[in-house]
């Protein structure tokens, strides 16, 4: 009996270890609002730092990691004693990171993504995002008074880094989502004309297809890239995002109506019909390289992938338009985006001057510019300019850029995992085949969620 | 109090001896356990410094029965469940094949033997990386070898089925070897002179196997399906490298860390913490490999004093 006793608890041990474990964007242009930037004063002040290792977490974006490697040695020659210990994580997992590295107090300048929209007055029972829990925490230090704040347009500083009057981030750039990368060559060489409405593109990626040529790549393994490429469908349904997410919560708009079945329609054909077969096997950061073989007709994309495209293949033609989702071209002007990353910075660092000083110095316009090169963002400090293919193919759009729906949604506690507007709920990505197997599953798993708060 | 190893110090050193991995299970084990339990009747997101909000059985109750999501919940117990049914026959099968096969006196024995073991000590991440690389959809070393047959896959990129027997395959294959070495072991404490008097006595080969030496594997098979029941039902690791979040293709072990730890959006950006509700999935799974573990100790354990005695 003793014998069973222990052999019981034994297992009990082993299992045991199963435990444990006003957000509207301003019209932005690729020459940021006209604002006198700020002395390098603050970067003087904090010339002198004491020996210390700054900590820095950033997300991995290789063009903005390599340069944030070249700028932390900049930094380390002129703060001789401070190390930069830098890490880069997966997108995906920085959330996580920043969390788990804040409550440790192991990091001291964060890269944060964007404080965009928080819980809204009709939506009732939901989490808040990790930005304004981290807010609330007391785990962001007060930016407030600190002069780079000044070199950065007031606008995205309210909208992207503000929170119950303090300026907790300081936001780098805004980036669009609802983009289509063209394969100059290859439209040329099939004879085929830019698309500037979505049967205009449906017949293109059909002539493609005739001529063997694959239409679309996307970075499928990571699954985001591919419903966030269906973004450019859902803003030409619903060019107002913001009213499109009230609407789902309060029910005048529902995932099954007409207006979305349509949507829900150009999804599938997006998933299934138009991005290459094999592309659930590439990266989100290898869908660049795949396009610049010059192998592929478009690439569905983000704005933020055309350092890459350039860097891996600096002779390859391409240009960048806004999505055309709808049959109406004057109805696809808009490039929806979002605030992108920004800097934060650990309230109780012991190393507070170092990172105010990382950030000022960061901030020096000459600084951003290289940044805003580099990375191919839109910039949010007034002055810099986005001088590339990338700017000067997105300047006609950027006029009429809009932020997305991502941004603002908050679905209700209880909701399934379908109450999403995602092109890869079709196959091959996902399991649907119809529109009206998705449009029903997405309003059944929201509704879903929206009577359990009744 | 008399100790049973002697008076005095004799008696204490023992103790002494087994305190300091006492102290390290308790701080590093059971006390998280049963932190996590308590953090389970809370609606922390692990961040707040601020006192602990009890909200009662909520989150279990949300868990369980509140809308679309706890259907879903229900889903992934029962897929942890089929995971845990496909790794343990699959890999207990394949492990004493393989243990059968390279417990004979062949050539390369210990080359094939270190062979199956290999996959053992690499970490999950890589175990993952370079699965993810084998199933590479656009001519990958699976994709080329499917194409000579004619068959078109998108392989874990597929359908969320596919998907998830894949990581079951990799799951079986990153731990065939522990199956086949515990197996190895049992097999070389069968004397040889049992083997020799079956022969004498007329047994075939098969006969031998069933009656010599399946019996005297017993140990070897308690303690390889033990291993594998509760390891398959902890599992989640290989299903984040492998496939991340991805509707139809989560084990309840993920789903405590997707809860916990902002990953259910499948956004990058718009995560939330949920640790109180993590934790209450966590309780929820441990009581599943609890009963499921604890029954299965009694079955194999009457299964064994049946066979030995």
């Amino acid at each position: 009996m003793r014998n069973r006793i222990i052999a019981t608890l034994s297992v009990a041990a082993l299992v045991a270890a199963a435990c444990g474990g006003s957000t509207q964007s301003p019209a932005a242009s690729v020459v940021a609002p006209s604002q006198p930037a700020a002395s390098s004063e603050a970067t003087a002040a904090t010339a002198s730092l004491a020996p210390t290792t700054l900590r820095v977490l950033i997300h991995q974006n290789p063009p903005f990691t390599t340069f944030m490697e070249s700028f932390n040695k900049k930094f380390e020659v002129a703060h001789p004693g401070v190390t930069v210990d830098m890490a880069v994580v997966a997108p995906n997992d920085l959330a996580t990171t920043t969390q788990t590295r804040l409550a440790a107090k192991d990091v001291d300048v964060v890269d944060m993504f964007a404080f965009d929209t928080g819980v809204q007055s009709y939506m009732k029972e939901v989490t808040p995002p990790i930005w304004q829990t981290l807010a609330d925490a007391g785990s962001l230090l007060d930016l407030t008074d600190q002069p780079f704040v000044q070199n950065y347009d007031p606008a995205a500083t309210k909208d992207a880094g503000t929170y119950n009057g303090k300026v907790y981030e300081i936001n780098l750039a805004r980036v669009g989502f609802s983009g289509l990368y063209i394969n100059e060559d290859l439209f040329a060489a099939n004879n085929v004309k830019v698309p500037t409405t979505w049967a205009e593109l449906v017949a293109a990626c059909q002539a493609f297809k005739t001529a063997s040529v694959p239409c679309m790549t996307a970075g499928g393994q990571d699954v985001w890239p591919i419903f966030v490429t269906g973004y450019g469908i859902l803003g030409s349904a619903y060019p107002d995002q913001a009213a499109l997410v009230e609407g789902l919560w309060t029910g005048s708009i529902k995932w099954n109506d007409p207006t979305s079945l349509a949507m829900w329609d150009k999804l599938r054909i997006l998933a299934t019909d138009m991005i290459e077969s094999g592309a659930t096997g590439i990266p989100a950061d290898g869908a660049p390289g795949r396009f610049a073989s010059g192998e592929v007709a478009t690439l569905s994309g983000f704005t933020w992938l055309a350092p890459a495209i350039e860097a891996a293949q600096p002779s390859f033609k391409w240009t960048f338009i806004a999505f055309p989702g709808s049959d109406t071209a004057a109805d696809n002007k808009y490039v929806f985006g979002k605030y992108d990353q920004g800097w934060t910075v650990a309230a109780d660092t012991p190393n507070k001057d170092a990172a105010l000083a990382y950030l000022s110095e960061f901030s020096e316009p000459t600084t951003y510019q290289k940044f805003v090169t580099a990375v191919g963002a839109i910039p949010t400090q007034p002055g810099a300019t986005l001088d590339t293919a990338l700017g000067r193919a997105i300047a006609p759009s950027l006029g009429d850029f809009r932020i997305g729906w991502e941004r603002y949604w908050i679905p209700p506690t209880g909701a399934g995992q379908f109450a999403f507007p995602y092109a890869s709920f079709f196959k091959p990505f996902g399991e649907f085949v119809t529109a009206q197997q998705a449009a029903d599953a997405a309003q059944k798993d929201l509704q879903a969620g929206l009577d359990a708060i009744k | 109090m008399k100790s049973p190893f002697g008076r005095g110090l004799a008696g204490a050193i023992p103790y002494g001896l087994v305190l300091p991995g006492l102290l390290l299970y308790l701080v590093f084990a059971l006390g998280p356990s049963l932190a996590t339990i308590v953090y389970s009747l809370t609606d922390t997101n692990g961040l707040t410094p601020r006192p602990l909000n009890f909200i009662g059985l909520a989150n279990y109750q949300e868990f369980l029965f509140r809308g679309a999501a706890a259907q879903e919940n229900i889903q992934a117990l029962l897929r942890t469940l089929l995971f845990c049914f496909l790794v343990t026959t699959i890999q207990f099968t394949l492990g004493l094949l393989a243990a059968l096969l390279l417990n004979q006196r062949l050539a390369g024995t210990r080359w094939f033997r270190a062979l199956f073991f290999l996959p053992v000590i690499l970490g999950v991440t890589i175990q993952g990386l370079v699965w993810r690389l084998f199933l590479y959809p656009l001519d990958g070393p699976v994709d080329s070898v499917l194409g000579l047959f004619g068959v078109q896959s998108e392989l874990l990129g597929g359908s969320g089925l596919s998907a998830f027997l894949w990581v079951t395959v990799v799951q079986i294959w990153s731990n065939l070897g522990i199956t086949m070495v515990i197996f190895l072991a049992g097999l070389q404490t069968i004397p040889d002179e049992l083997h020799e008097a079956a022969r004498i006595d007329g047994a075939s080969r098969r006969q031998g196997f069933w009656h010599v030496t399946w019996p005297l594997l017993t140990p070897a098979v308690t303690t390889n399906l033990i291993l594998s029941i509760i390891g398959s039902l902890q599992a989640w690791q290989l299903f984040l490298v492998l496939i991340n979040y991805r509707p139809g293709t989560q084990v309840l072990g993920y789903v405590v860390y997707a809860q916990a730890f902002g990953q259910t959006s499948g956004s990058t950006t718009s995560n939330s913490f949920r640790q109180g509700y993590g934790a209450a999935a966590s309780v929820v799974l441990f009581v599943v490999v609890f009963i499921v573990g604890v029954t299965a100790q009694y079955l194999l354990r009457r299964r064994e004093e049946r066979l030995l005695g």
